[in-house]
């Protein structure tokens, strides 16, 4: 088969080609990504019930996606600063798309009034919190009363008057055409002016999806080039051939284009996960093109024919290749059982871009080979690395046992470390301390309520929401929920009837309840839609026919596995206090996407990885058509995926969005040397070389070419660790790492095992078994 | 917070009231030179509204989703030139029924509100609260209801030979006129309306933020004599940013009716029959 498949290559190259490189010039222009979505539909599918709910929410009453400014200042309370509050406020508003904006400039206070005469029981006045800063006094003035109103304190000013937040939210419908833009407007307006103590902190859902677009782009146009010049620069070293590094170039730029292309046509969105497609695909075309170019290139040397070494190089290797090309496929592949949507569709894509890889280096590559001008002298990667790889056989069949006790240790330890693995969705956890993210993140979460927050949505017949019953249970969950660890503050609806309650009745805190009945309710609720801005605080709360009503809970920034135990309880809790009211309760909110989130990144790992063992280990039994070597293969693959893992938990990395696919991207990934190596070694045993000849000639030959693709993999993988994104970093090491340990098990444990194992794995089960595959 | 001319012509449309405005500064009719901008603003504020009027109402509020809420209520209006005085009183839905909301207007002085509440029994004044503010939780600020000093403004027409088409289908002449704040810091600084020229009356006006961008629609719905006044018995306001609406019908209004000044004082606001 392989044969005659290098002859219609043969005799059809240049159509390929030709066909090749018109895709390419047709796919090009699909590849300049201005359309960036990192959205939290880029995370989880839409058509997924928390998400259908989070939707019914965001639709009843509003979307979370606003940006909070944060002014943290010694001397916040005092006119100047106050004034620049006011000032900024009133500049934000002018902003496009800017649809609200809430701050201490905002903001009104509610006062008991005494009574003028006997016709009248007292009033009650509403003022602006900021009314008149010129006067005397008037910021001392301030403090007193944001610091003395509940609503207000711990929400727009911190306990200690150090901290304010201004909160912009925006036209929803309208707001992502320019979200960049607005961002920068907003930041210009706030720190072209700051006062002199004062320093800004920017957060909120917006902010955060801004910062994932830029790290998209970062990602794209910061990681593809170095990696690019690396590989470059590794494949001249290793071949010492401008030629031949031009010819590995010019495949790896037209793989990526195809790649990337197909991505587009299958209708998927750009995002930070995505953007992680090129560098993998320049990566992993490397380790095909690197067997082709050493096979081509030693041929033509040794019969100075090129249509020879051509039909060999394909001959030879079209089975390893599509081996190790599917399973990798496969392994990436398996990420499409994900339900994260960036998972899914970077799966998807990385699996084409293999295939695509594989297609390139059986036809692109060695065409063009044929092309240039045959190089005379042995590659310094022949010359260099011969003599160690043939000292590195004779180590591991020399030490076989201590080999194995070494790998052995490593995999009890690499036990032991899965063990400690947690998955960790938190956002912020995802940039480094000095991030102004996670600086930001910080600061709301110690001095206000938190950037974290998760929603209870209640539903019931219309008018149930004003009810005395459904008020007062609100209020005992909200007193159980205010118990629980991490959570910073808790609004209902009743919240609001207590203000009102509370200020009718002459300002006194013991007021500050919900009242007995039914028409007070509905009347205090009454005199607070009255304002504008009372109006639009109602409608974040409950619905207008009061069908509906929501209490946010605000959480401090904190690892999604604790928010997942906060929501388990705060749903728990909810159950219980609306038994038997006919209410329904749901937790939603972002908190409770992210919890679900983590559920399905562990689900995710589990499904995908036991997808990827399953379909790997298939295609390696299928392509060496025996059990044996079948076993051996996925001992040698299991060791790097394991360790990886391990190392994980040791060095307290989460399984999150981009760590989840490193154990199935690196199973398909390791076994493509493994196959090589095992592949030569029964052709070797196969005709009639001794176990130990074969295991020198498969390390010197093979184990020379996975320590080419190694070293220029690694490096570029390792090169993803400077992103400022932790999970792209973290990916991108941890690939490193497989590709090196994957390189040792191929190299030691792969050896050690057939001279462990002479009776199963020796010249005579080897000769037993050779396959097609040899 | 919106333009004079739209304030002023809803609520004379709305309360019904007549006499003099009570507002300072306003360009008398006789100082303007006939058919500019300036005269046709002063004609809109000066026309003739009836000395009081009581009137039944039905405002219906559409949120977001569509879902409507309606409430019915009764609206005692007064003009006086030293202040008009407004009373309001809910008759349906049944829970906020006899909630009673009393204004005394107080011309270049702060207006005093009063707010009855059954199930408190009390009447309590309300302060500080803002002449931009919704009125009763609706599209409506009390400057529509209320109105505003129209020399705030300043006037031109966007189209001196405009048509305004009644939902009847019948076109009627109007003006189209452009009001511009003259406060640089005003939040809604440029509304354009339509102006029939039979009557004067505001039928239609868009209104628009600081970055000119339209936030409410006006929208004039029935527009008839009673008792020889033009009266707006059916309105439409819409709210482009929040995305809900507000219609408000009249459905009886009767003008000159004789009502005092006890008929505003705080006493009767606790009293629940009318």
């Amino acid at each position: 088969v392989s044969a005659r498949l290098a002859d219609v290559l043969w005799r059809f190259r240049y159509p390929a080609c030709a066909l090749i490189l018109l895709g390419f010039v047709a796919l090009a222009p699909l590849t300049n990504f201005t359309d960036l979505d990192n959205d939290i539909s880029a995370w989880i599918s839409r058509d997924d019930p928390v998400y259908q709910t989070y939707e019914r929410f965001r639709d009843e009453f509003g979307g979370g996606r606003a940006l909070i400014v944060a002014l943290r200042s010694p001397e916040l309370f005092t006119a100047e600063s106050l004034r620049f509050v006011r000032d900024v406020t009133e500049d934000i508003k002018r902003i496009d798309r800017v649809q609200r904006v809430q701050s201490l400039s905002t903001a009104n206070v509610v006062r008991a009034l005494p009574a003028a005469d006997s016709e009248e029981s007292g009033g009650i006045e509403v003022q602006p919190l900021l009314d008149d800063l010129e006067k005397p006094d008037s910021a001392a003035a301030v403090r007193r009363e944001a610091l003395g109103d509940d609503l207000l304190r711990g929400d727009l000013v911190s306990e200690d008057g150090t901290v304010t937040a201004i909160v912009v939210t925006f036209d929803e419908d309208r707001i992502d055409e320019v979200r960049g833009e607005v961002i920068d407007a907003i930041h210009d307006t706030v720190d072209r002016r700051l006062p002199a103590g004062m320093e800004a902190y920017y957060n909120g859902s917006l902010e955060i999806s801004e910062a994932y677009n830029r790290i998209t782009l970062e990602n794209t146009r910061n990681l593809t080039p170095p990696i690019l010049l690396l590989t470059i620069l590794a494949v001249y070293v290793m071949f010492r051939s401008w030629r031949i590094t031009g010819v590995v170039v010019i495949s790896i730029l037209v793989s990526t284009v195809w790649t990337m292309g197909l991505f587009v046509l299958m209708g998927f969105k750009y995002n930070v996960l995505a953007s992680m497609l090129p560098a993998l695909v320049i990566v992993l075309a490397i380790a095909d093109d690197v067997h082709i170019v050493q096979h081509f290139t030693h041929d033509l040397r040794d019969t100075g024919d090129r249509k020879h070494a051509f039909l060999s190089s394909v001959e030879h290797l079209f089975a390893p290749l599509l081996g190790a090309s599917a399973t990798t496929a496969l392994g990436l592949l398996s990420l499409a059982t994900s339900d994260v949507y960036s998972v899914r569709t970077f799966g998807i894509g990385a699996a084409t871009g293999v295939m695509v890889d594989f297609v390139m280096s059986l036809v692109f590559v060695p065409t063009l080979l044929t092309l240039i001008r045959p190089e005379t002298a042995p590659p310094p990667q022949e010359r260099w690395l011969v003599g160690p790889m043939r000292a590195v056989a004779r180590l591991s069949i020399a030490y076989a046992r201590p080999v194995l006790a070494c790998a052995l240790v490593a995999a009890v330890l690499a036990t032991a470390g899965i063990s400690r693995l947690r998955v960790d969705t938190n956002h912020i956890n995802f940039f480094s301390e000095r991030h102004p993210l996670h600086q930001s993140a910080d600061v709301i979460d110690r001095y206000l309520s938190g950037i974290y927050s998760f929603n209870i949505l209640f539903e019931g017949a219309a008018d149930s929401m004003k009810t005395p019953d459904t008020l007062q249970r609100m209020e005992r969950l909200r007193e159980r929920l205010q118990q629980l660890p991490f959570v910073r503050k808790v609004v209902s609806v009743a919240d609001y009837v207590k203000r009102v309650n509370r200020e009718l009745y002459g300002g006194s805190r013991d007021a500050a309840v919900v009242p007995d009945s039914g028409d007070a309710i509905a009347q205090e609720l009454f005199v607070f839609g009255l304002s504008d801005d009372g109006r639009v605080e109602l409608e974040r709360m409950v619905a207008s026919d009061y069908s509906r009503a929501q209490m946010s809970v605000k959480l401090a920034s904190m690892s999604s596995d604790l928010v997942f135990e906060q929501i388990n309880e705060a749903e728990r809790l909810a159950a219980a206090a609306f038994e038997g009211s006919g209410i329904t309760v749901t937790v939603t909110g972002a908190g409770r996407i992210f919890a679900t989130l983590d559920h399905y990144l562990v689900v995710s790992q589990l499904s995908s990885f036991a997808t990827a063992f399953v379909t790997v280990f298939g295609v390696i039994f299928i392509v060496f058509r025996s059990a044996r070597f079948g076993l051996l293969g996925v001992v040698a693959n299991a060791v790097p995926v394991f360790a990886v893992l391990g190392l994980m938990g040791w060095m307290d990395i989460s399984l999150n969005v981009a760590t989840v696919m490193v154990a199935s991207v690196a199973l398909g990934i390791v076994d493509d040397d493994t196959i090589h190596f095992i592949n030569r070694y029964r052709r070797e045993t196969a005709h009639g070389v001794s176990s130990a000849d074969a295991i020198e000639l498969a390390t010197i030959h093979e184990g020379r070419a996975s320590l080419t693709t190694a070293i220029v993999n690694s490096l570029g993988f390792g090169l993803m660790v400077f992103s400022e994104y932790r999970p792209t970093a973290w990916f991108g090491g941890l690939l490193a790492l497989t590709m090196a340990v994957a390189f040792i098990a191929e190299v030691f444990v792969v050896p050690a095992v057939i001279t462990v194992l002479p009776r199963v794995y020796g010249r005579p089960a080897a000769l037993r078994r050779v396959g097609s595959a040899a | 917070v919106i333009a004079a001319v739209a304030a002023s012509t809803i609520a004379t449309a709305l309360l019904g009231v007549t006499g003099p405005a009570t507002g300072a500064a306003l360009p008398a009719v006789a100082t303007q030179a006939e058919g500019t901008p300036d005269w046709v603003a002063a004609r809109i504020e000066a026309r003739d509204t009836g000395k009081d009027s009581r009137a039944d109402m039905r405002m219906r509020l559409f949120d977001r989703q569509g879902r409507m809420r309606e409430r019915v209520m009764t609206l005692l209006a007064r003009r006086d030139p030293a202040g008009d005085k407004t009373l309001v009183r809910f008759t349906y839905p049944n829970d906020i029924k006899n909630t009673a909301f009393l204004v005394w207007e107080h011309p270049g002085a702060d207006d005093e509100r009063f707010l009855y509440l059954p199930a408190l029994g009390r009447v309590r004044r309300i302060a500080g609260a803002e002449k931009q503010e919704s009125f009763v939780g609706s599209d409506l600020s009390y400057e529509d209801i209320g109105g505003r000093e129209i020399a705030d403004y300043t006037y031109s027409f966007s189209d001196p030979d405009a048509a305004w088409t009644a939902p009847d289908g019948s076109r009627h002449p109007a003006w189209s006129l452009e009001s511009r704040a003259r406060d640089p810091h005003a939040d809604y600084p440029r509304s354009v309306s339509l102006v029939r020229k039979d009557s004067f009356v505001i039928v239609h006006a868009d209104v628009y933020n600081a970055r000119d961008e339209r936030v409410k629609t006006f929208d004039v719905k029935k527009l008839e004599r009673v008792d020889g006044i033009w009266t707006v018995l059916s309105l439409s306001v819409a709210n482009d940013r929040d995305k809900t609406r507000t219609e408000l019908e009249t459905t009886s209004i009767r003008y000159n009716v004789g009502l005092s000044e006890a008929d505003f004082s705080r006493r009767r606001l606790e009293q629940h029959t009318r």
